[in-house]
């Protein structure tokens, strides 16, 4: 039970010099201009029982000697020097007069006090070190200890209340300008973090100072933990983020699920850059002495843990939903927003970063699986339909819109498969199944372009496979055709593809596009072009009206057919298309044409000469615009 | 030593499980059912062994309940997890199959219930340690090599005001505390410490969670499987039973121990003789049980042993310290002294048992995690 203190009387000068006597009668008029360094100018009378008269600076100094005197001294302290017998008191005083101004309103009358309490602090440490046994000796301890204790808990009060103190707080109204606002801030749209007011830190440092030099290191940090851990809560509420439940998520459809991870990652994302280096920030400009760097470290990791703890829990909670193939890229997101989150909690314990890579694994075992399922999806699409027309497939169109967008997180991929390669050959059993190519450069270090590759590879089987379903070649290498070009476009399209893959694979396939072209040529118009060939058409010196009416019929027959079949086909490039046509055109206008006029002029004679020539060269090249439409030809067309 | 990733006891990763072709029900692989028959019953005699370790070393003083007792059930707990899973990978091509897919599949369920549970205990671990901050004023401020002041008395007067607010069951501090905002009290002196600030900020669950409702789901249509389930499954539903019973009961022990939301112990719980694991597990059952309704413990904020010692000697602690008046005779020095040291040594337990405590929860957590996305991954 502390005694009640009479209170110096309440003057408005702001630094307290006066002691606890009421009756100030000695020193009416006397100016005293009082600052925190000594400015000891009064005449200290005698300290005998006039000790009251002594000043605050002059009575800390008495306590310094006082201090200095035990450690030095080595005759057990038998009694408290006169001077410093009525500090306790002095002290007590201080307090209540703090404690209903409050800190953070005066720089001096808190330095003052704080320098009080400091020394009070320390002598109570030195004294209790010491185990006196002399009573006055004890009974000073004990009232200075009391007091300690008292102005300590102020200072802990004030250190919690600075800390709550936010921008908006004081605001009231974070949409609202009050007018009495007396932080030099006005609400702004953009945040900042921590939201304290920038006078109050220096304060904030000081008391903490104060308080772990008093020995109440504890304390200090559990106010300081717990109004950070309350300012976190809140401002993550306030950036909508939300505890759920692991069992909860399992229930959410993914349409929802999809929302909440993009909530997720803004958020992380948030913590990444500006939560956790505001708090690193804050914690540094709190506890700044070298000293406390452990104690700095543990705030930390406290409240870092605390947060990322719970981004994980969901991740972890993300990651055990079902496998399907429109997660890949979200899980992948969030692959990516973990691995940025390291580097802002660096100066933690390495446990949590440890939690964090795990997390990152987890997701990316789930991503290794969804891409796998692509290879299965290729594999089991085994449909006996040929795509009519020989047009692209929508396996192949889906298999590449799905490697490029995967591409674009080819880096995390990449990643990911290597970490997944790591796994697999820290097993026994050796894996058979790669494939050694050796003129690509980034295969051999990219992990994730070997997962492509082996996905491309699977594909063109597949296509093979279903090329074998056309009964005729010439579609067969239409189709092949078809695809090969949509997968070469689809790469050349995409640098990330084009990289991966590589130069020499791209040549390669290019090579084999030409190659189904001239397949093509060869199956198609072979045999057209062959019965324009002059072998055979003269018997014994003469031209044969029958072999060469034979000829154009056969001609005739065949282009009609063509005509009527392969323009139902489809090409669905349409640079490919008109290169196609052209490629015809070239090959069989000018053979038509010589044939034609070579050789008309021989059935010329006879009647009926439009049974057997059809057509006009001219002709040739209409019906070759028809090829490749997709719609029926019209037949009946008409030479002009 | 941080959380790790666990390769198991086989030393197969889950990812050879996708490649491989091969599983023991083949009969390429030349078992017969002889073999899964022995190895089913394998599981089941580790199980029984395990709990009969911990059914003994519960009855030593004070070991039931204990940090060190609840850690040795988790590695229990895991090395059960990592023979099922065991299990599973030998037997995979049933797993696709009815019942088992139905059976593996209501499993997987419940262990991610379990997942809520272990990180619920967070908060309370974390509680725990606020408590154990103030136990360290209380120790440092009485600290008997140095002249114990007024001051010193206060301070930890004061800790220990806070320290019995804070370990005060969840209930009784009731809404209030929870959705308090936290604004200035301007009477500063009544304004503690207060752990009721504290257990507001814990956000390890929803604000809706309850950790006895999910004991009761855990524990709902947990029937001893059915005789058609048992044959179709080639008595793989054993083992599923009996990882789901471990499952449900491990968790209940650490509800039962630990401070978290909405703690509540009615669970029916309940296993047939014909297991062999099932008279070492009722055993352990009913002690915490009887444990639970002692007088003294009924009320508490978890059963936890060390709960109990930290309640107790705080208790005491405050009743001396109200006892004591300046200046203090040589006897209350030393009983100050004594009840120092009682302290001591349960904060000395705890800050040794605390952490390699909460990385084994985590570290449960991770595996029913893993064991979860192994399963799911080898679907596909």
């Amino acid at each position: 039970m502390e005694k009640p203190v009479d209170h110096a009387t309440e003057s408005s000068e702001t630094i307290p010099h006066k002691s606890n006597d009421l009756e100030n009668t000695n020193h009416p008029d006397e100016s005293e201009h009082q600052s925190q360094n000594n400015n000891p100018t009064e005449t200290a009378t005698t300290p005998e029982s006039e000790s009251s008269q002594l000043s605050l600076p002059q009575v800390m100094e008495a306590v310094d000697d006082f201090i200095q005197s035990l450690s030095s001294s080595t005759d057990p302290l038998q009694e408290i020097p006169p001077a410093v017998e009525p500090f306790p008191e002095t002290v007590d005083s201080l307090v209540s007069k703090m404690e209903s101004s409050g800190l953070g309103r005066d720089e001096s009358e808190d330095s003052a006090f704080i320098d009080a309490v400091n020394r009070i602090s320390i002598s109570v440490i030195r004294l209790r070190e010491l185990n006196l046994d002399s009573t006055p000796v004890s009974s000073w301890l004990n009232r200075a200890s009391s007091v300690q204790h008292r102005a300590v808990s102020l200072l802990d009060e004030e250190f919690r209340h600075l800390l709550d103190r936010s921008n908006k707080k004081k605001n009231g109204d974070e949409h609202n300008n009050h007018d009495e606002s007396d932080n030099n801030n006005p609400p702004q749209e953009e945040k900042t973090f921590p939201d304290i007011p920038p006078e109050s830190i220096p304060t904030l440092k000081k008391i903490a100072g104060a308080m772990i030099s008093a020995g109440y290191e504890t304390e200090c940090c559990m106010s300081y933990e717990t109004s950070r851990r309350h300012a976190f809560k809140e401002e993550l509420s306030e950036i909508g983020f939300e505890g759920i439940n692991v069992d909860d998520v399992q229930r959410i459809p993914w349409e929802s699920l999809q929302g909440e991870i993009a909530s997720w990652i803004s958020i992380v994302r948030r913590c990444s850059s500006v939560l956790f280096p505001g708090e690193l920030s804050l914690c540094r400009t709190v506890f700044p002495e070298q000293d406390h760097a452990s104690l700095r470290k543990g705030l930390f990791t406290g409240l870092v843990s605390a947060v990322t703890i719970r981004f994980l829990d969901f991740s972890g909670a993300v990651v055990l939903t079902k496998r399907s193939s429109e997660k890949l890229f979200k899980f992948l997101d969030m692959y990516e927003t973990l691995r940025e989150l390291i580097p802002a909690v660096e100066e933690s314990d390495s446990d949590l970063i440890q939690e964090i890579k795990l997390s990152q694994t987890r997701l990316g075992e789930a991503a290794v699986t969804i891409f796998g399922e692509l290879e299965n999806s290729i594999k089991t699409d085994i449909g006996r339909t040929p795509v009519p027309s020989g047009a692209v497939h929508p396996l192949t169109r889906y298999t590449m819109n799905y490697l490029k967008y995967a591409c674009e997180y080819k880096d995390t991929l990449n990643q990911v498969f290597q970490h997944y390669e790591k796994a697999e050959t820290d097993e026994t059993e050796p894996e058979p199944e790669r494939h050694q190519r050796e003129d690509d450069e980034e295969y051999k270090t990219s992990a994730f372009a070997r997962q492509m590759i082996r996905v491309m590879e699977l594909l063109d089987a597949n296509l093979e496979v279903k090329s074998g379903l056309y009964r005729d070649p010439s579609l067969r290498s239409i189709f092949l055709m078809n695809n090969g070009r949509y997968i070469l476009q689809k790469i050349k399209g995409s640098i990330e593809i084009r990289d991966l893959m590589g130069q020499a694979w791209t040549r390669k396939r290019s090579t084999e596009l030409r190659q189904y072209h001239k397949s093509y040529q060869r199956e198609t118009w072979g045999k057209v072009l062959q019965c324009m060939n002059q072998e055979g058409l003269q018997v014994n010196g003469k031209i044969s009206k029958t072999a060469l009416k034979e000829r154009f019929k056969i001609f005739n027959n065949m282009f009609d057919e063509i005509h009527k079949t392969q323009s139902t086909w489809i090409v669905n490039d349409e640079q490919m298309q008109s290169e196609l046509r052209v490629s015809i055109a070239a090959l069989v206008i000018p053979a038509y044409r010589s044939f034609f006029g070579r050789y008309k002029q021989h059935i010329d004679s006879g009647r009926h000469t439009d049974k057997y020539v059809k057509y006009q060269p001219e002709d040739i090249e209409s019906v070759i615009d028809d090829l490749f439409d997709g719609n029926p030809a019209s037949m009946g067309r008409k030479r002009t | 030593m941080p959380a790790t990733d666990f390769q198991g006891t086989f030393g197969r990763s889950f990812l050879s499980f996708r490649r491989d072709q091969v599983d023991s029900n083949t009969p390429a692989a030349g078992s017969s059912g002889h073999s899964m028959e022995a190895e089913l019953d394998s599981f089941q005699r580790q199980v029984a062994e395990k709990f009969t370790d911990l059914n003994a070393s519960g009855d030593g003083d004070g070991e039931l309940l204990s940090l060190e007792w609840i850690g040795k059930l988790l590695d229990s707990f895991l090395c059960c997890q990592e023979e099922f899973r065991a299990i599973v990978f030998n037997h995979r091509s049933q797993i696709s199959t009815s019942p088992m897919n139905r059976l593996i599949s209501d499993y997987f369920e419940r262990s991610i219930k379990a997942l809520d549970v272990c990180n619920a205990i967070r908060d309370g671990i974390e509680q725990i340690r606020q408590w154990q901050k103030l136990s360290d004023i209380v120790i440092s401020a009485l600290d008997s090599r140095r002249t114990v002041g007024e001051g010193q008395l206060r301070r930890a007067k004061k800790a220990l005001v806070d320290l019995a607010i804070g370990m005060l069951d969840e209930k009784e501090t009731s809404l209030a505390h929870r959705n308090r905002s936290f604004g200035r009290v301007k009477d500063s002196h009544s304004h503690h410490r207060s752990m009721g600030h504290f257990r507001s900020l814990s956000w390890s669950v929803s604000r809706s969670w309850s950790a006895s409702k999910q004991l009761q789901a855990l524990a709902s249509n947990l029937n001893t499987p059915r005789q058609n389930d048992v044959v179709a499954s080639n008595g793989l539903a054993f083992p599923v039973y009996t990882m789901a019973s471990v499952l449900l009961f491990v968790m209940w022990v650490l509800v039962a121990a630990f401070p978290c939301q909405d703690r509540g112990l009615q669970v029916n719980f309940f296993v047939p003789r014909q297991f062999q694991w099932a008279a070492p597990v009722m055993s352990l059952h009913d002690k915490i049980v009887e444990e639970s309704k002692r007088r003294d413990r009924k009320n508490c904020c978890g059963l936890l042993k060390e709960i109990g010692r930290i309640e107790k000697s705080s208790r005491v602690m405050n009743e001396l310290i109200d006892s004591i008046h300046f200046p203090m005779s040589e006897e209350k020095e030393i009983e100050v002294k004594q009840r120092v040291e009682e302290l001591v040594e349960v904060h000395e337990a705890l800050k040794n048992g605390l952490d390699p405590f909460e990385r084994k929860v985590r570290e449960v957590f991770h595996r029913i995690v893993r064991s979860r996305t192994e399963n799911l991954d080898s679907l596909c």
